[in-house]
């Protein structure tokens, strides 16, 4: 048993070592990738696949965001007589915290599923090794694209994620539960700053990092057949989803230092 | 050339030759020595010495699962060896990083099992992909007629605008070939080219080879375990078995060869011993109940 949970310990290891490797091949090569201009095409289609068509659902999930946190919050708000403070909550915690993660989560599911499942079909069926055989970089001609295109897209659409959930929440808030659109509106330029907002989109660069290098490692590295793959791509959503937890608490910790430096403490309320 | 036959066991009745001395060296254009590939405890190429003559066809033949693939991927360091050198025109290449090797890839084809097409790209752009890649300067003009010479060669010019979906076994095969041969390569590495073909389609396969070798005077290596191709193309035919070689020499020689398991393999015979686990599984399958049992 010992020397079992080793063998893992030390495989565990092994991987870890390998998928930092291929994080710093994808970074160093996509940062070489920038200054070359046959990339912007591979680019291209890759914001077409990853951003135009993820539009549609990332709204979606952003307006439905913004609607609950309404229906939830009011009561808590209203007990209080706080009720036309609930546009500093909602707006608050949608272009903040809710926002960017759930938008992050849903683009590892689509996006992150499609690119590992993509890159581990390739894999299986050689089409990765044939790019090597031809003397083209797979790090490059691959994964760059995909990475860059992350990196570029997840922020837009966090942000367009934001919009929806602001919108969604101030429709609920004023037609379902009478709130005064005016207070609202008050009270949310007053509690929110440009700094969550960035806040959000920053964190989306991060997020749209770890999704794009999780799932293009996860489909290179993917075991044989249908089997592997559909197991590849589990693994790719687990592993992005558990990242953009953890990442999303580390960049809170950070951004909070920051902002203390510069700015005292504010209450919501 | 079969040191210990019928003294020290069968692993150690082999051809397996030294590597080319300094006299071989100008005619040898691929070369690896003392190659020893392990995927974590599984030994599946095991101090294999072999070089690969220039402007001639050899065959790698041997049962499924024996490392032919895994050798030949040396060849191009698609694997990298755990132990062992592989040398490309005197220049050893299994040590270089990826983005040296990228340039020496390019001087060779390589012809994959299931052709590996990018099945998201037509015909023209999966023959397109590596001219675009390393020649930046070509106009569009140019590259659609190295696409159409190349189409003409494997016999398919006109299915430029196919998709490998739309493509049967044998042509998607014909163009993989077509898409080896775009950077115009001293080398062509064809893994297993006429599995799952017709003998028909097959034999156009086999044709192919020997006209690429003819007209553009490549060193071919061809892994396969249909020796009617075997024996068809191949200059030289090595045979390994365990991750060893176990046989080398001509089609006469491979034809001749003492060595049972050589003679199993040419013939396609099953072996007493794999007879004898067939025997006692039919034994197990009889004392079973199968439908018919209960009709009857």
């Amino acid at each position: 048993m010992i020397a079992s949970l080793g063998a893992k310990a030390v495989q565990d290891v092994v991987d870890a070592g390998r998928f930092g490797r291929f994080t710093w091949r994808a970074a160093t090569t996509s940062l070489r990738c920038c200054l070359v201009r046959g990339t912007f095409p591979l680019v291209w289609n890759q914001v077409n696949v990853i951003g135009v068509r993820s539009v549609p659902v990332i709204m979606i999930t952003g307006a439905f965001v913004g609607m609950t946190l309404a229906v939830q919050a009011y009561d808590q708000l209203a007990g209080m007589g706080l009720e036309e403070h609930l546009g500093v909550l909602i707006n608050i915690a949608v272009v903040k915290e809710l926002g960017p993660v759930l938008a992050a989560v849903m683009l590892a599911g689509r996006v992150g599923g499609a690119l590992t499942a993509e890159l581990g079909t390739m894999n299986v069926t050689e089409q990765i090794d044939a790019v090597r055989s031809m003397g083209t970089d797979p790090i490059r001609y691959l994964v760059a694209p995909r990475l860059l295109a992350c990196l570029l897209l997840t922020p837009i659409l966090i942000m367009y994620a934001d919009v929806m959930g602001v919108i969604g929440g101030a429709l609920v808030s004023f037609l379902q539960l009478g709130i005064n659109s005016r207070a609202y509106w008050n009270f949310s330029a007053a509690g929110v700053e440009l700094w969550d907002v960035a806040i959000g989109v920053v964190k989306g660069f991060f997020f749209g990092g770890a999704i794009a290098t999780i799932s293009c490692y996860k489909g290179f590295n993917c075991k044989e057949g249908a089997h592997g793959v559909g197991q590849a791509c589990t693994d790719a959503f687990v592993a992005s989803f558990i990242s953009i937890l953890a990442l999303d608490f580390a960049l809170a910790v950070v951004f909070k230092s920051i902002y203390l430096t510069f700015w005292p403490i504010k209450s919501l309320v | 050339m079969t040191a210990d036959f019928g003294v020290c066991g069968l692993e150690r009745q082999n051809d397996q030759k030294e590597p080319a001395g300094e006299n071989g060296a100008a005619n040898t254009q691929i070369e690896v020595r003392n190659l020893t590939k392990k995927f974590g405890r599984k030994l599946v190429l095991d101090n294999v010495s072999v070089s690969i003559d220039r402007g001639k066809t050899t065959v790698i033949i041997g049962p499924s699962g024996c490392g032919k693939t895994v050798l030949m991927k040396h060849f191009i360091v698609l694997q990298r060896p755990t132990a062992g050198e592989v040398y490309f025109d005197g220049q050893r290449i299994d040590h270089l990083s990826e983005r040296e090797l990228n340039r020496v890839r390019t001087r060779f084809g390589y012809l994959f099992q299931e052709g590996a097409l990018f099945d998201s790209m037509s015909v023209a752009e999966n023959i397109m992909f590596p001219i675009k890649q390393h020649f930046k300067g070509v106009t569009w003009r140019q590259v659609e007629d190295v696409v159409k010479a190349k189409l003409a060669m494997v016999g398919l010019d006109g299915f430029q605008n196919y998709y490998p979906a739309n493509l049967s076994g044998g042509q998607r095969k014909r163009v993989a070939l077509a898409r080896a041969i775009a950077l115009n390569p001293e080398v062509i590495l064809y893994d297993e080219p006429t599995t799952g073909l017709d003998p028909i389609r097959s034999d156009i396969i086999n044709e192919l080879v020997l006209k690429l070798e003819r007209d553009l005077g490549v060193t071919s290596v061809v892994v396969t375990h249909d020796m009617r191709s075997a024996y068809k193309v191949g200059d030289r035919i090595i045979m390994l078995h365990n991750g060893r070689i176990i046989a080398d020499g001509d089609a006469d020689h491979i034809r001749d060869h003492p060595h049972p398991t050589v003679q199993q393999f040419i013939n396609g015979q099953v072996s007493e011993d794999d007879l004898a686990v067939l025997r006692m599984s039919g034994a197990v399958a009889t004392s079973q109940f199968l439908p018919r049992d209960f009709q009857q």
